[in-house]
């Protein structure tokens, strides 16, 4: 009888141990899905994030130091050699990982993985090791240098729902967080328990001129993103390291020649 | 003749009386910090009285404060607000405070209330989903309808938040994205 009370603790402990109180199933999974077969590299996106999230612009000087913030990016690469060369764009943010590395490494939980999917990051904990940074493989999270300010009329565009980052803080995309929380506010004043799908639109997302980009809850089968993830083109960057990514990009079709 | 321990202590008389002075006056400076200079109750450009209002006179709070059901702040009342009321008002309108607030209305300025309910700029706090969940407004603003002078009962820090969150349940309400933006 006590051999097989020991057992079941050890069983037990042994199942924590596996799952560190990480959640397995999402409440709310928010992906995103990114079609490059339709961005066209324009860097709407960046802008609109910028805007949206109280971005600050660092300035020729620390650009050139590698210390710019673009919470979005897009990277340019190339295919083939010179007479037939084929240009390419990705945009690169925060793929909000279900097996985050950053979240392992911050020793004060400012970045952690919520109930919706989503991976956190809190200002006001930050203690700016940056080790997160390190651990990050898609290089998305962004380290406050310094405390930056905005000349005297542009302070009054700043989102009064984003909070401006001072120094020593990092920060990265947040799926646009305000929206989704201001979703789910309207959504418990029509007495919903959920949000329908399209009620969230991250800014990058609603600037998008062709639409190559998707939000939504992929535990909802009747989604768009849901939809889309299933295209015969999707793959996740990195998949080889096992990150798990809320992010599906859709590969560029080229036609056989 | 006897032995006493006050000559010894003589010497320590007057440091002693010193000592004494020192801590009647600090108390006397707290309490006139607490009660004039401090931001849990600070003197306002005008002396409005909650009590009059919500409690004599029996106005509901939302009278007022419109916005509290509504969007995420409460607002504070515009001043053609008390205008409204207050030019119909004969009785009181000789009374010192009332002519206060006729000069910010003839000069057409806003009143320069000091807050006194305030949160940092990380946190993210909306009234609306509060009063929507039938809390009242003394849960946290304490006896307004008591209060003369408006003072800050709650600490409005983060274990206090927490600590109702945890009690009442709220759904995901100790997740930091929930409050912190």
């Amino acid at each position: 009888m006590k051999w097989g009370n020991d057992l079941s603790t050890f069983v037990e402990k042994f199942r924590q141990y596996l799952k560190p109180g990480y959640y397995d199933e999402f409440d709310y999974h928010w992906t995103m899905t990114i079609d490059l077969d339709r961005c066209t590299g324009c860097e709407a996106c960046v802008v609109a994030c910028q805007a949206e999230n109280n971005l600050p612009i660092v300035g020729e000087k620390r650009y050139a130091q590698n210390r710019e913030i673009k919470w979005i990016r897009i990277e340019r690469y190339w295919e083939g050699e010179y007479p037939d060369v084929k240009m390419g764009f990705i945009p690169m943010l925060c793929q909000h990982c279900d097996a985050a590395p950053c979240e392992i490494a911050c020793p004060v939980f400012a970045t952690y993985h919520n109930q919706d999917g989503l991976n956190t990051q809190i200002y006001n904990r930050c203690i700016g090791t940056r080790t997160c940074a390190v651990y990050c493989p898609y290089e998305v999270r962004y380290f406050n240098w310094f405390t930056y300010t905005w000349d005297e009329p542009l302070e009054q565009q700043l989102n009064p729902d984003v909070t401006v980052r001072e120094k020593g803080v990092m920060e990265k995309c947040t799926f646009c967080i305000q929206r989704i929380r201001l979703a789910k506010d309207n959504a418990k004043d029509d007495d919903r328990r959920r949000v329908r799908d399209g009620e969230v639109v991250p800014a990058c997302v609603q600037s998008c001129p062709t639409e190559a980009m998707a939000f939504g809850d992929s535990n909802d089968p009747e989604a768009k993103v849901s939809k889309m993830m299933k295209d015969p083109r999707g793959y996740t960057v990195l998949e080889e390291l096992n990150t798990t990514p809320s992010i599906v990009y859709l590969k560029k079709a080229h036609a056989e020649s | 003749m006897s032995i006493s321990v006050l000559d010894a202590l003589r010497p320590a008389r007057k440091p002693a009386l010193l000592g004494l002075v020192a801590v009647f006056g600090l108390l006397i400076g707290a309490w006139v910090h607490g009660k004039y200079f401090s931001d849990r109750s600070p003197v306002q450009p005008i002396e409005f009285s909650h009590k009059v209002h919500a409690a004599d006179n029996e106005i509901p709070c939302q009278h007022c404060h419109i916005y509290a059901d509504t969007t995420p702040v409460a607002g504070v009342p515009s001043v053609s607000k008390c205008i409204g009321c207050h030019k119909s008002l004969p009785s009181v309108r000789d009374q010192p405070e009332i002519l206060k607030l006729m000069a910010f209305w003839e000069n057409r300025e806003p009143i320069p209330w000091i807050k006194v309910h305030d949160v940092p700029d990380f946190v993210h706090f909306t009234h609306k989903r509060h009063v929507k969940a039938d809390l009242e407004c003394q849960e946290c603003h304490g006896p307004v309808e008591t209060m003369d002078r408006i003072t800050r009962v709650a600490t409005m820090r983060m274990p206090w938040c927490v600590e109702c969150h945890t009690e009442k349940n709220v759904e995901h309400g100790r997740d930091c994205w929930t409050c912190h933006k």
